[in-house]
């Protein structure tokens, strides 16, 4: 049986990785599947928790959150097409029409 | 609707057709539509009248909506018709209807005269407003909105530059009194709690004895309305604006100027001299004050030359005779004087304003003359105001003129100085009245030979109704024959006892007023009588044979002997310029200083400091908002890790 903090260790791994994905990724595909990997890193604590728990919420949780990234890839993508179409890059350090 | 609400609706009505709905380019239709407003409005003024001075034992409360309500202070949109009101209701609609008439052939050559004729209602409507008003309130707005459509009038040909200021002149002169009105209205409602005059009215009238602070503050409420009648109806020293509101239509000058708003003042006077009666001290100033410009209003009118002038400056004068009339206690007799002077002065402009007509806008008497030839009608009942006005025995002027006098003569202690500045004034009246009359219709024509080829007699719209004036102002004046004439003839002074509910005296002020009821020998007010008359013949006289061969002969000797007081009296004694001096320059001085120094570097300096404060902070605060999604994102990452360490400490 492999101890519950391995499990731990792993999802905070994924999760740093996503989040430094999205900070520091210079394009805005690979800073969507970075979104993905922290979703992901979620749902894997959820279910571990659900195991050792004997509890079926975190499993259920896991669904919700698998549609809510689907939604999310789908508007995501979209976007990405408006953005490219408009600016003709997805390169965020160019898309800074918000500056004050 | 009864009479009231139709006797008030109908101007109003009209002045709205006419200025908001018709604003019609055709003359017929604008001055159809305000003839017939003012003469619905005076019928039913006739039927209301009638109404309630036969059913209702001559009081009548109409109460038509109310309007403040806040604790205490109660004020409600209702109307007092008594005796008083519907006398000045009458003169108001009667003569008003009058000038209506008469203004469609005056105005007949002018382009925007529904502008006009809307103005003229609007006036009659808040002068009714004025006098039928029952609280102070009503009678402010009514005190305001002639004020407003006086300013409208005068400066209705505002294209030229001396009529606008005039316009503003009268306004701003006029607002001064003003000032005085709403601080009596708040010492009264300070003082009494209310504001309506029947309730205090019944108030002094029952109360016996007054206590000091009382005392004061009715004198304190009376000295104040004398500032706004001051104003009103153009006293010393406020009187500065009627004269320059001669720049006006004639007909606005013959209804406003002459016959109704100036006598607000009277009137207010009147319908608080319940008040006027408990305040001896300041019926003494009324009256000093009164005789001072009746006095000296007529010596500015002997050598003025604008035709229009010296009707306004005698009207000044006239004024004067009824505010002193009121100062010392004859109420009845300056209201009196206040009717028989609506309809000769009324006559007397609008025959100036035909004469002015004819001569194609000229007003200068000195390029008038023997217009009796030309102008046959205007001449006739020109002449019947001229003998009306200068109190020719007979005519009206005569006996509300000689009965002021008397008044005037039985006040005690300054009685006679008063009396005697009076008669010197009736004197000069007559001087210049007759100078007036002789320069303008006696004589050679002295015009341009191309003024002089068109002159001729005024259309049937302007001499009728100048004729049906014509007739008031020989005949008004035996409604009120004083007793001592109509002893002997066996015409009762119907006017005093139809005044008589209005005028009533407080028990506390009784003992201060004895004289008036005290018994005067007859032969004393014949000797009076005969005095001033004697005057008046000579003023008349004299007024007639300087100035028969023209602005030559014997006046341009005598201009020549008394060059510096003709010089003084030429120029109005120099108040006006008193005034620029002392006020105006100052005020513009002060004005200068406030714009230059105050505004534009104190205000602006601050208010545009804020703003550049503000750009300045802004352009540094703003560096932080790069647009840079993922630098937002960084911030966002840390600010939660902060949050993290901070929970799972």
């Amino acid at each position: 049986m492999v101890p519950i903090e391995h499990y731990f260790i792993l999802a905070l791994i994924m999760f740093t990785c996503g989040t430094l994905g999205v900070l520091f990724r210079r394009n805005l595909l690979f800073m969507l599947m970075s979104i993905e990997l922290m979703l992901n890193a979620v749902n894997l604590v959820f279910v571990t928790a659900s195991s050792f728990l004997g509890d079926l919420d975190g499993q259920i949780m896991v669904f919700f959150v698998i549609t809510l990234a689907a939604c999310e890839a789908g508007i995501g993508l979209a976007m990405v097409i408006a953005i490219y179409r408009r600016y003709g890059t997805i390169n965020p350090d160019f898309l800074k029409v918000l500056r004050g | 609707m009864n009479w009231l609400e139709m006797t008030l609706c109908f101007p109003l009505l009209g002045a709205i057709l006419n200025g908001l709905i018709l604003r019609s380019e055709s003359k017929t239709l604008a001055q159809i539509v305000s003839v017939t407003a003012c003469f619905l409005a005076f019928f039913s003024a006739l039927f209301l009248s009638y109404d309630v001075l036969t059913h209702h034992e001559g009081l009548k409360v109409y109460h038509l909506a109310s309007w403040i309500e806040a604790g205490s202070l109660s004020v409600p949109f209702s109307f007092l018709i008594d005796p008083l009101s519907s006398l000045m209701l009458l003169i108001i609609t009667g003569i008003g209807s009058l000038i209506h008439i008469y203004a469609g052939g005056y105005m007949s050559h002018e382009k925007t005269t529904y502008r006009f004729f809307a103005y003229l209602n609007l006036f009659v409507f808040m002068m009714l407003l004025l006098v039928t008003g029952e609280n102070f309130l009503i009678m402010f707005i009514g005190w305001e909105g002639v004020g407003l459509c006086s300013y409208l009038l005068i400066s209705y040909w505002f294209e030229e530059d001396k009529n606008a200021k005039a316009g503003m002149k009268a306004f701003l002169v006029n607002r001064i009194g003003d000032i005085g009105f709403l601080f009596a209205v708040f010492l009264t409602f300070k003082q009494f709690g209310t504001l309506s005059f029947l309730d205090l009215k019944n108030i002094l009238l029952n109360s016996h004895t007054l206590t000091q602070e009382m005392q004061n503050s009715i004198a304190l409420i009376c000295l104040l309305m004398l500032v706004a009648a001051c104003g009103k109806s153009a006293q010393l020293p406020l009187y500065v604006w009627l004269p320059d509101a001669m720049a006006g239509p004639t007909p606005v000058s013959a209804l406003i100027h002459a016959a109704t708003m100036v006598t607000a003042g009277v009137y207010m006077m009147t319908r608080l001299s319940f008040f006027y009666f408990l305040a001896p001290q300041i019926m003494t100033v009324v009256a000093v004050l009164g005789c001072l410009t009746a006095f000296f209003a007529a010596t500015i009118a002997l050598v003025q030359n604008d035709i229009k002038k010296v009707l306004a400056y005698s009207t000044v004068s006239q004024l004067g005779y009824m505010v002193m009339g009121c100062g010392v206690g004859g109420f009845g007799a300056g209201v009196f004087h206040l009717l028989t002077h609506a309809c000769f002065k009324a006559l007397l402009f609008l025959g100036a304003g035909s004469v002015i007509f004819a001569m194609h806008h000229k007003q200068d008497m000195m390029e008038m003359g023997g217009l009796k030839k030309y102008l046959p009608k205007t001449h006739a009942v020109f002449l019947l105001g001229v003998l009306a006005i200068i109190g020719v025995p007979g005519f009206s002027g005569f006996f509300s003129k000689d009965e002021i006098l008397w008044k005037a003569f039985n006040y005690p202690v300054i009685g006679p100085y008063l009396w005697a500045f009076g008669t010197l004034t009736a004197g000069c009246t007559a001087f210049y009245m007759l100078r007036l009359y002789t320069l303008t219709f006696c004589g050679e024509n002295r015009s341009d030979h191309h003024t002089k080829k068109h002159i001729e007699e005024t259309p049937v719209i302007m001499w009728g109704p100048l004729a049906v004036l014509a007739f008031l102002s020989v005949f008004i004046g035996f409604v009120g024959v004083p007793a001592v004439i109509g002893d002997l003839v066996g015409i009762p002074n119907f006017f005093e006892h139809y005044l008589e509910p209005v005028i009533k005296m407080p028990h506390a002020a009784e003992e201060n007023w004895h004289f008036l009821r005290d018994h005067h020998s007859h032969a004393l007010e014949w000797t009076l009588m005969g005095t001033s008359t004697s005057f008046v013949l000579l003023g008349a006289l004299l007024g007639f044979n300087f100035y028969k061969r023209g602005p030559k002969g014997i006046s341009l000797i005598l201009k020549k002997k008394f060059s510096r007081t003709h010089k003084f009296l030429t120029n109005k004694y120099y108040v006006d310029e008193f005034y620029e001096n002392i006020f105006v320059t100052p005020l513009q001085e002060m004005s200068q200083f406030l714009w230059k120094i105050f505004d534009l570097i104190f205000i602006n300096g601050f208010i545009n400091g804020v703003g550049r404060g503000l750009m300045i902070s802004s352009a540094l605060s703003s560096w932080k908002n790069s647009g840079g999604l993922q630098t937002y994102a960084v911030f966002f990452v840390l600010g939660c890790l902060v949050f993290l360490g901070f929970f799972l400490k």
